[in-house]
């Protein structure tokens, strides 16, 4: 809701995206794809969506975070359908099917930079005032989801999966669909950059595109790579120098749409 | 010693050091705590196992904070908002065996002798009920030494500055462990200070630089502040927890939540309790300690209908006023996300009432003098955050299409994370009466007992001090070699800030120590005056907020309270138990990103958005 009022200036023009970024910092660290890492298999069936479903919110979340059959600007960038987002959004929905249910992954590591086993996928059983809380915020969620799903299909004209990408585009930007777009982006983020022991990230496609280690326990990182004086020089072009020009505004913002969210 | 019975609410950082002296002074204690334990017991293998993670999610989550559909609090900025106000999370700590210092970033600087001795050495301001402790930065003192040594504290007095910092704190040994390595950002944040005139030095942190009481050396693993711990390098509650359970006299039950004071006069019988599942009961003793943190013990003491002739019973509730500078860098990534704490360096010249040019703006808004706070230098914010920022950043920038690969590129540029340095100011709040912990009339929680309303907001000082200190932010943020700056509020007659949901997770006052109980709730021991025997030990007991971190304070005000009641007021020489070398290693230190609170803020918003 906040800061419709966009006192932003909006000076550059946008432009392919920023040259010259080098974004594997620790390479050896930001673990390798590999086939046997994806997620599940494309047909294996869902837990809550219909196919239909999954096939809208597929369309959906290729267009809020492309990957390279996308956009051809994100060329050897994976998004949200590299990522399995929908794998995410239905374990998600689908917490309670699993004996403990899926809310809290276990600890305390994966052992994904080093060698032994991975402890996060023991979920940890919640407690009566978690399970009671989780309980209720599913329930709604499942509601929304599936609103959310007709919404996207009757803006379509009937079937959201059948528009051509622009027109995707529009619907979901468009005030109708506005609350669940916005719904439908968060979790598309945290199907994108969270450990992927929650259905998201498959192969950890997520932070190797951002050069981002994740969970590091129990490596950690030493002196020296803490001290790292990691040179990487970009222009402020596209829409990071958006960001960048209003970015005295983008901080008031922040601060302001914290303090807006009123319950 | 006769056999005597405390039962204490909490198990946290006051609560924690209470259980440990009195039990090894021959009591028996029953510990209440409202959460559950995420770690293996506490008296068994050392350091415990635990199912905390580096897991953002999880932590978004509310795994370790209490979920705000099972317990809410209610927020207003003032109590003529009588309807209609928030329900959610407000400055919410942990409920799990270690409170809130499970997941501290373990920053544990000293409060200042202004800070006791406030009324005496500054003065009244305007409006606000500026007290005095009932006890000095002296007396305090060795009680310190003693918990720095409990809890394992890295730092170096030979790196602190003369003035301010050790003039108002000074110290009379140095650190039981010396500083860890420092992280990048904050290398630049000190730099920057430092060619300014300013005095950054290491933080002061309870994150073990070598092994130390029998736990590891940290490895900088970047996931500390907001996290707990996996390999127990951190200092926290679990240390004296361990002490008292191993003395064989203390119980400690999880998940059972106080509910209430037994008293019949001024003499207080036992602690009822609800067991999350829902069994009641009450457990009987001879002194009760809250010590549930400071909105939870204010709860409790109005709940029960606690004597309050002072009448101030849940006021004065103080939460720091913090102000976030961001400094992006375009040349380098300044890599944040591996840390320790969030940031290893801190400063604190802007916490000095005669930091140059204070008192003369002060005077000019009509104040006698004002006061910033310690600024912590150098921290970032997790991916997942960084991703919902960008999410709302453009649905203001281009809402005709607010995704896409414009949030490809934005992360993948990182401005907001891995280019990003954050600078907080940890505002000093006065006290005020208005600001305040009441029962909520309609909203309880999920045991159906009334929930903490909240009522909060800045006075002119926290406004004024803001004010002062916004370029002096910006000016460091751009000596570290910032290309582009930003500090909130943006601008001096907008002040965004105003009406937010508090989020600072500094929780202090609403059950004042003091002299007289005409205008105090508690003695200079915690005793709540009216009761002969119910004490409170944890930061509600604040009579300032101070400028600093506040655990090591609560930690060292609790040890105080507890030697009194256990018969030995004075400091006994610290028991060493640490089963660690004595020589000084070169630490590998390691945490997570330091939230700044908007940030923090903004995502607690976007987490309950997602929520409703």
């Amino acid at each position: 809701m906040a800061v419709q009022d966009p006192q932003f200036p909006l000076p550059l023009s946008r432009r392919g995206f920023l040259a010259g970024a080098s974004l594997l910092p620790l390479a050896g660290l930001v673990p390798g794809v590999t086939a046997a890492a994806r997620a599940a298999a494309p047909d294996a069936p869902y837990l809550f969506f219909t196919k239909h479903q999954a096939a809208v919110l597929d369309a959906a979340t290729r267009r809020l975070v492309p990957g390279p059959d996308d956009d051809p600007a994100e060329a050897g960038h994976p998004g949200a359908h590299e990522a399995g987002v929908v794998r995410y959004l239905d374990a998600m929905l689908a917490i309670f099917d699993a004996n403990p249910p899926k809310i809290f992954a276990g600890g305390p590591w994966s052992n994904r930079h080093t060698t032994g086993p991975n402890h996060l996928t023991t979920f940890v059983t919640p407690d009566a005032a978690q399970a009671y809380s989780w309980k209720q915020r599913i329930a709604q969620l499942r509601k929304d989801y599936t609103a959310g799903v007709k919404l996207l299909d009757s803006e379509a004209g009937g079937d959201f999966t059948t528009l051509s990408t622009s027109d995707q585009d529009k619907v979901l930007a468009s005030s109708a669909l506005g609350e669940f777009t916005a719904l439908l982006f968060g979790h598309t983020i945290e199907g994108m950059y969270s450990i992927p022991e929650y259905g998201g990230n498959a192969g950890l496609v997520g932070w190797k595109e951002i050069g981002y280690p994740g969970d590091i326990q129990p490596r950690g990182y030493t002196a020296a790579e803490l001290a790292e004086q990691q040179i990487d020089v970009i222009d402020p072009i596209g829409i990071t120098g958006q960001v960048l020009a209003a970015f005295p505004h983008v901080a008031a913002a922040i601060v302001t749409r914290g303090q807006r969210h009123v319950g | 010693m006769s056999a005597r019975k405390a039962v204490i609410a909490g198990s946290g950082a006051g609560a924690s050091v209470t259980a440990m002296v009195l039990a090894e002074a021959g009591w028996h204690v029953v510990i209440l705590e409202k959460g559950r334990s995420y770690f293996s017991d506490l008296a068994g293998s050392w350091p415990p196992t635990t199912t905390f993670s580096n897991d953002e999610l999880k932590a978004a989550r509310s795994f370790e904070n209490p979920d705000p559909i099972a317990y809410p609090r209610t927020f207003r900025s003032s109590d003529a908002q009588t309807d209609g106000y928030y329900v959610g999370s407000v400055n919410e700590l942990p409920v799990t065996v270690g409170g809130g210092t499970v997941h501290y970033g373990a920053a544990v600087p000293r409060f200042w002798d202004i800070d006791f001795k406030q009324l005496s050495m500054l003065g009244p301001q305007p409006g606000a009920d500026v007290t005095d402790w009932p006890f000095t930065y002296a007396d305090l003192a060795p009680y310190y030494d003693e918990i720095e040594a409990l809890i394992g504290v890295q730092g170096d007095i030979h790196q602190m500055p003369a003035t301010p910092t050790l003039a108002h704190a000074p110290r009379s040994k140095q650190f039981p462990m010396l500083s860890g390595p420092q992280q990048r950002a904050s290398a630049l944040c000190a730099d920057g200070a430092r060619s300014l005139g300013l005095h950054p030095y290491p933080f002061p942190q309870a994150i073990n630089s070598r092994p130390y009481n029998g736990r590891p050396t940290c490895n900088n693993c970047g996931f500390c502040d907001k996290y707990g711990c996996v390999i127990g390098a951190r200092g926290s509650a679990l240390d004296p927890l361990r002490r008292a359970l191993l003395t064989g006299r203390v119980e400690l039950r999880p998940e059972t939540m106080v509910t209430g004071v037994e008293r019949q006069g001024t003499k207080a019988t036992g602690l009822h309790w609800v067991t999350t599942d829902g069994r009641r009961g009450t457990e009987t003793g001879d002194v009760l300690v809250l010590a549930a943190s400071a909105i939870e013990s204010a709860r409790l003491a109005l709940l029960s209908g606690l004597p309050n002739r002072s009448g101030r019973i849940g006021q004065r509730l103080m939460f720091h006023y913090f102000t976030d500078g961001f400094g992006i860098f375009l040349d380098e990534r300044v890599h944040a996300y591996r840390n320790r704490g969030s940031e290893t360096q801190c400063m604190e010249d802007f916490n000095d009432p005669d930091f140059p040019g204070a008192r003369e703006f002060a005077q000019l808004q009509g104040l006698p003098y004002i006061r910033g706070g310690l600024c912590e230098m150098g921290g970032s914010q997790g991916v997942i955050t960084e991703g919902q920022f960008y999410q709302f950043i453009l649905s203001a920038l281009q809402p005709q299409q607010p995704f896409g690969r414009s949030f490809k590129e934005l992360m993948r540029s990182s401005i907001l994370r891995d280019r990003l340095v954050g600078i907080q100011v940890m505002g000093h709040d006065l006290p005020y009466r208005s600001n305040n912990v009441t029962l909520d009339p309609k909203v309880r929680d999920f045991h159906g007992i009334p929930v903490p309303r909240i009522t909060w907001a800045p006075g002119q000082h926290e406004q004024v001090a803001q004010e002062f200190y916004l370029p002096h932010i910006t000016a460091v943020l751009k000596a570290a070699g910032a290309t582009v700056t930003a500090t909130v509020p943006a601008n001096s007659d907008q002040i965004p800030v105003l009406g937010a949901i508090p989020d600072t997770k500094h929780v202090l006052g609403g059950m004042q120590m003091g002299v007289s109980e005409k205008d105090s709730v508690t003695d200079a021991f915690g005793r709540m005056h009216g009761t002969d025997n119910v004490y409170v030990a944890d930061g509600g007991v604040f009579a300032s907020s101070g400028g600093q971190n506040p655990t090591l304070t609560i930690m060292a005000v609790a040890l105080r309270i507890a030697r009194h009641l256990a018969g030995t007021s004075a400091p006994a020489a610290a028991a060493a138990r640490s089963t660690a070398p004595h020589d000084t290693l070169p630490a590998t230190g390691g945490r997570p990103l330091l939230p700044l609170t908007a940030l923090a803020a903004t995502a607690a918003g976007l987490a309950a958005h997602r929520a409703t």
